[in-house]
């Protein structure tokens, strides 16, 4: 498809407005008559609240309510189900009762007329408590391997005969600490209630979830129920489903009559508002001399909390990568005492393409072969886990770009070998994947008489750029500027889209969109060759839509604008749909990757940085450049934080969340960002759709840790299989 | 946040009236450790007293060569004052490595002498510290100590000293002056911070009410070389897990003079006097700082997170004497 | 000296504040204890400038007080009586962009936006702050007080260091 727009570089459409401090995110909304709710979290991990001493509070200024188990309205539970759209992240509703669960649970909400009131009250709030013995501090604490889940297991060939018979093979046990999504807007909620109707501003990556779920909680009709997110801080997938915060804020909103914001504080955010579950992965690797893989295993557990029962499918990416006729997958579920988990960015595949592409590596030292050449013998071209094609696959081309950006011929291979003043350099290499997905979608569209377009779709812009997407997407198909196109997105009432989550927004939304386009258009047809019409009497099909002008086959040209004020119409729009198909029988989706990894090793003060990363990526068509490079960059950069300084640290004592804050918690800063060269493979895949387009967010995070783990080995021969590889661990490792 | 009550002074005496020597009451400059403390519970004045007005933010060179800060003067005002970066390159360093450019841009250089420490069940108002309520226990003692300290624990607290600053203070020398209701008094910076002990709720030396109004450096050594040395998890804007200021001065090889401090390991700005006697008249090489760093860490006590720092730190003398001793050198080829 | 007693009964009243925001006087009523972040976005409605830690640990709070970049999550309101505080709505004059939204715009040095206003109040102070290196080190450097989840460093230095010339163009021409 040649286009003029779409695979073009444009600035956001949305920029202006973040540069300027417009944009309203869900936390700069302001309404008359507002509260503020302050959730008060418990101070232990396990255990039962006994006590809250509610009165004193009551007392002091500003404060207008305090909810707690002992006075909360009964809800319902939602169902919480996938299909349904109404999945939310805790089916336990807050203050259902005395149990503690975790740090942080909220045992009650104070509501205030400030906000510094409301934070004031619930500091004061003394709480009693019974903790319990045993807590459960987390999955890499204890050697309990908890429940197995069949649902997750997986295999082909025989595996275990395989491993035994082969010459050459590895069996190693990985580790990844629980990982915190730190996204910069905490989570937030407004609610309102206007004669009977529930309108709900949220920070959500998921606007129709959290209105069906809302629904389902407050027993409502689901049209009287609005949910909002104009604007949203990111979420890296903590934001896509519901969370307790937002149900509390909306019961006590209806309980006083007035709306209530509660935004949650960091360390709330991060003790009860999702995490990436730690796993502990064993990979068990067999080749033979020539490094053709034999045999594959991957068994790993992850944990979840004792509220809701999250599972990160780590072992899922085993089955696919890698061309291999004996390959088995399972899995074990660990409840812990932590805030529950939810997706994070890459979630399940970026935890085991770490441990996967580790073990290669480890099996390429094993078999004295360079890692790059064991990935290239163990290449397939179709997907072994479905015996499906690959709808289209160009990890060889990427492998070989990327290699020769990075000079990986130039690489010695001995540990330690290259060295240059006091520092050591390693350089190690990642193969990077994610599956692509996609989910129905509506759009709508509008062609007005003022000469602007108008598309609108209840999905929402995290900040990956859907709104420019979008914008993209309207001007290709209709020729009109790009300042002539509004985006709505962000609503609940608007026609339903997907959630902003697994790198499908893109590639679900805008062939919706482009739908709602091609509905308008000929809608304007219609309208063009009525009586009295400028092209009265014409054929519809020999009309066509070019640089915002309907043109008839001799050359006349109306433009929209001028033709809809001519009819006295004020616009025309189109209802478009969008779906997966047949192809998901023909073909296995999935983009890949490679990343190339130099660190600089100081061995003498045990300082080490990652210095240099060259990464190759094919996502099939990258609707908007600027954005789509952004997201590798941004992952890698996030990648280089999974590495080496993640890590959520619960006492082992008892279980409570000790790193809870932006500065014991560590997330890579502008001074750790390496230089980082990515290139996108220009090669839509349009067995996936019309635009070829397969998603961005979440490959880019796949691949980098195992690529610094494995240029970490390569400089220092130290293996670290637990993640984050701190300096404690390369000083003693 | 709990409300408390605010008031401004214009000059020492009215601020140290205003304070009444009232515990409850507290003075504020930057504000980025108390009211960072204030909003997690853990620090509870009733009354603030506002010292920005004080005529404290200068920095000024006395007749006898040393260096009089204002207790005013912001960390990023020190950092690149010109007195400061020719004469006293590792405070200069020591101050760029710590917080964040906008965090320096506030903070005060005695509100950095006051700085508490990082130490998360500190922090915590509902975890048992001794240092916040005196005979609570400690929680850190058998909990997540990874950040915690080496040297100058007690059984009673091993929560880490924060500062950058006040590692290059320790090494080069100063004197604090204070002015409190019973006037002015001065004592040595390496004697203001306590050790720990049995009541490490008393951090320093200050009587009620008193107030630092200035700090004094003392006069640079001739000829020496420095360097600031701080070892983090990432490269910015992060605590030191060790950290090491060294200043030298080399003559022919050996080292005439030297002058060591340690950050990130120890209850308080560490000086170690230990490792400056393995120094003293030593060949400017390798063996001598390896020396000197087992002399300075030969004392340390691990605990169950943070046995690393132990290596770490030496690791980190080392590297820091070496790079001042090269500093001196082109220091002593220069002139 | 003020009794304790009185003390508490005083400490719940608001307190009157004067500040120049943005060039603009502004009066605002107070208590003590409401930060300057808190006081620009519930008080003035200033909701460009971003809460995101609450504890001077990531940034994204960051303005100008009296042209220095500070976290305005740890400064009360009531310590800013008669300062010049500069926000990302203040950024823009007559209409016009500032040079640094343009590069940021310019280069897409953001994702979701909302450690973007503290980014570019540190990076415009920065650029004009002779103190701070040119080079991209010291840029990263003096920049890491401001997180970026989204991890959009590469591009904000890119635009840092785009909009360096433009300012540096601009005190050529007023000079």
């Amino acid at each position: 498809m040649d286009t003029q727009v779409i695979g073009h570089r444009t600035p956001r459409v949305d920029g202006e407005h973040k540069l300027t401090g417009r944009a309203d995110y869900t936390t700069d909304w302001y309404v008359d008559d507002m509260l503020h709710g302050y959730p008060v979290p418990a101070s232990i991990a396990h255990g039962t609240l006994e006590a809250l001493d509610i009165e004193p509070v009551l007392a002091m200024p500003g404060v207008v309510a305090v909810y707690h188990h002992g006075n909360f309205p009964k809800l319902y539970r939602s169902p919480s189900s996938q299909a349904h759209q109404d999945q939310v992240s805790e089916v336990r509703l807050p203050f259902e009762d005395e149990r503690i669960h975790y740090d942080g649970q909220y045992v009650a909400m104070v509501v205030a007329e400030r906000y510094e009131q409301a934070r004031a009250a619930a500091h004061a709030l003394q709480a009693r408590y019974r903790q319990d013995d045993g807590a459960r501090p987390g999955l890499l604490l204890t050697r309990e391997d908890g429940r197995p889940m069949e649902s997750e297991g997986g295999s082909r060939g025989d595996p275990d005969d395989a491993y035994e018979r082969a010459p050459v093979k590895i069996d190693c046990i990985y580790g990844i600490a629980p990982e915190s999504h730190m996204q910069m807007e905490m989570h937030a909620t407004l609610a309102q209630w206007r004669d009977g109707r529930l309108i709900v501003h949220e920070s959500t990556q998921g606007v129709v979830y959290q209105h069906k779920a809302m629904a389902r909680i407050f027993d409502m009709p689901e049209e009287q129920v609005e949910v909002i997110s104009h604007y949203i801080g990111s979420g890296f997938g903590n934001k896509l489903f519901m969370w307790p915060h937002a149900v509390a804020a909306a019961a006590a909103a209806r309980e006083l009559g007035r709306p209530v914001k509660t935004v949650l504080s960091r360390q709330q955010d991060m003790a009860s508002g999702g995490n990436r579950p730690a796993s502990r992965q064993r990979l068990r690797l067999a080749a033979d001399a020539q490094g053709r893989l034999q045999a594959m295993r991957h068994d790993s557990t992850t944990e979840t909390s004792f509220v809701h029962p999250y599972v990160d499918s780590v072992g899922s990416p085993t089955l696919s990568l890698y061309a291999c006729d004996n390959a088995a997958i399972s899995h074990h579920l660990l409840e812990v005492n932590h805030g529950t988990p939810c997706p994070m960015r890459a979630p399940g595949e970026v935890s085991g393409i770490y441990a996967l592409e580790c073990a290669m590596d480890e099996l390429a030292v094993a078999l004295d072969m360079d890692p790059l050449e064991l990935r290239r013998r163990n290449y397939n071209h179709e997907d072994p886990a479905k015996g499906l094609p690959w709808s289209s696959k160009h990890l060889d081309t990427c492998y070989d770009s990327a290699a020769k950006r990075f000079g990986w011929e130039r690489r010695d291979p001995r540990v330690g070998s290259m060295t240059e003043g006091d520092e050591i350099i390693g350089w190690g290499m990642a193969t990077s994947s994610w599956t692509a997905g996609r989910q129905p979608c509506m759009a709508r569209v509008e062609l007005r008489a003022d000469g602007t377009v108008m598309a609108a779709c209840g999905t929402q812009d995290i900040g990956t750029g859907t709104y420019t997407v979008v914008a993209q997407t309207v001007a290709e198909l209709t020729g009109v500027p790009l300042d002539r196109i509004e985006v709505r997105l962000g609503e609940s009432s608007l026609p339903a889209g997907p959630l902003s989550g697994g790198s499908m927004a893109t590639a679900t939304t805008l062939p919706a969109v482009a739908a709602a386009v091609r509905a308008a258009i000929d809608e304007l047809k219609e309208v063009a060759t009525d009586e009295d019409a400028p092209f009265t009497g014409a054929d519809p099909e020999g009309l066509t839509l070019r640089d915002g002008a309907l043109v008839d086959e001799q050359g006349k040209r109306v433009a929209f604008a001028e033709l809809l004020a001519g009819q006295k119409l004020g616009s025309v729009s189109g209802d478009g749909q969008a779906a997966p198909g047949d192809e998901q029988n023909q073909y296995s989706f999935r983009s890949f990757g490679a990343h190339f990894v130099e660190v600089r090793w100081d061995p003498a003060i045990t300082r080490l940085h990652v210095s240099r990363v060259v990464s190759s990526i094919d996502i099939g068509r990258a609707v908007n450049p600027a954005t789509a490079r952004n997201q590798v960059e941004g992952a890698i950069v996030m990648g280089i934080g999974m590495g080496l300084f993640e890590k959520l640290d619960y006492d082992p004592r008892d279980a409570r969340l000790i790193n809870n804050n932006y500065s014991d918690y560590i997330v890579a800063s502008h001074a750790d960002m390496p230089d980082i060269d990515v290139e996108l493979l220009d090669n839509p895949d349009y067995a996936f759709n019309e635009f070829g387009a397969r998603g961005v967010g979440e490959i880019g995070l796949t691949g980098v840790a195992p690529a610094i783990a494995n240029a970490i080995h390569h400089a220092t021969g130290k293996r670290i299989r637990d993640l984050p590889i701190t300096i404690d661990k390369l000083l003693v490792g | 946040m709990r409300s408390f009550a605010y008031c401004t002074a214009d000059d020492v005496s009215q601020a140290v009236t205003k304070h009444g020597a009232d515990d409850r009451v507290a003075y504020v400059a930057g504000g980025t450790t108390l009211l960072d403390l204030v909003k997690l519970d853990v620090m509870r004045p009733a009354q603030l007293v506002d010292i920005n007005r004080l005529p404290l933010d200068e920095v000024e060179t006395l007749d006898d060569g040393r260096l009089r800060i204002g207790a005013t003067v912001t960390n990023t005002d020190l950092a690149h004052h010109p007195e400061v970066k020719a004469h006293y390159p590792l405070l200069s360093q020591a101050l760029l490595a710590g917080a964040s450019t906008q965090l320096r841009n506030m903070a005060t250089t005695a509100g950095n002498v006051m700085q508490r420490t990082r130490c998360p069940y500190y922090r915590d108002a509902s975890a048992a510290c001794n240092r916040r309520e005196p005979g609570s226990g400690c929680d850190a003692m058998h909990g997540i100590n990874r950040m915690h300290a080496v040297l100058g624990v007690s059984d009673q607290c091993i929560a880490t000293h924060p500062s950058d600053m006040c590692i290059a203070m320790a090494a080069i020398g100063a004197t604090l002056t204070l002015e409190g209701p019973d006037g002015k008094r001065e004592i040595a910076f390496n004697d203001f911070h306590r050790l720990p002990g049995d009541q490490p709720e008393k951090e320093h030396e200050l009587r009620p009410g008193e107030l630092i109004t200035h700090i004094t450096l003392d006069t640079p050594i001739e000829g020496a070389g420095a360097y600031y040395l701080k070892l983090r998890d990432r490269a910015s804007y992060e605590f030191a897990l060790a950290s090491a200021g060294a200043i030298v001065a080399v003559e022919d090889g050996v080292i005439r003079e030297a002058r060591l401090a340690l950050g990130g390991v120890a209850t308080k700005p560490w000086r170690s006097h230990e490792a400056e006697l393995a120094l003293h008249d030593q060949p400017a090489a390798v063996s001598t700082f390896e020396m000197a760093a087992e002399a300075a860490m030969q004392d340390a006590v691990p605990h169950e997170y943070n046995a690393f720092k132990i290596p770490l730190a030496r690791q980190a003398i080392v590297r820091a004497l070496r790079e001042a001793c090269r500093d001196a050198e082109n220091a002593n080829q220069q002139r | 000296m003020m009794e304790p007693s009185e003390t508490a009964a005083q400490s719940a009243e608001t307190v009157t504040v004067n500040l120049i925001v943005n060039g603009e006087p502004r009066q605002l009523q107070v208590t003590p204890n409401v930060v300057l972040l808190d006081a620009l976005r519930d008080e003035l409605r200033l909701t460009g400038t971003k809460k995101g830690c609450d504890h001077g640990q990531c940034g994204a709070c960051t303005v100008h007080v009296d042209g220095m970049a500070i976290n305005s999550c740890l400064r009360l309101a009531v310590m800013c009586e008669g300062q010049h505080i500069t926000t990302v709505e203040g950024l823009a004059r007559d209409g016009q962009l500032h040079p640094v939204q343009r590069a940021f715009l310019e280069h897409d040095a953001y994702q979701c936006g909302y450690c973007t206003p503290g980014q570019m109040m540190s990076a415009a102070a920065l650029l004009e702050d002779e103190r701070i290196a040119a080079d991209d080190a010291s840029v990263r450097e003096a920049m890491s007080g401001n997180l970026c989840r989204c991890g959009a460093y590469k591009n904000i230095l890119e635009a840092v260091q785009d909009a360096r010339r433009e300012v540096a163009a601009g005190t050529e021409e007023r000079s």
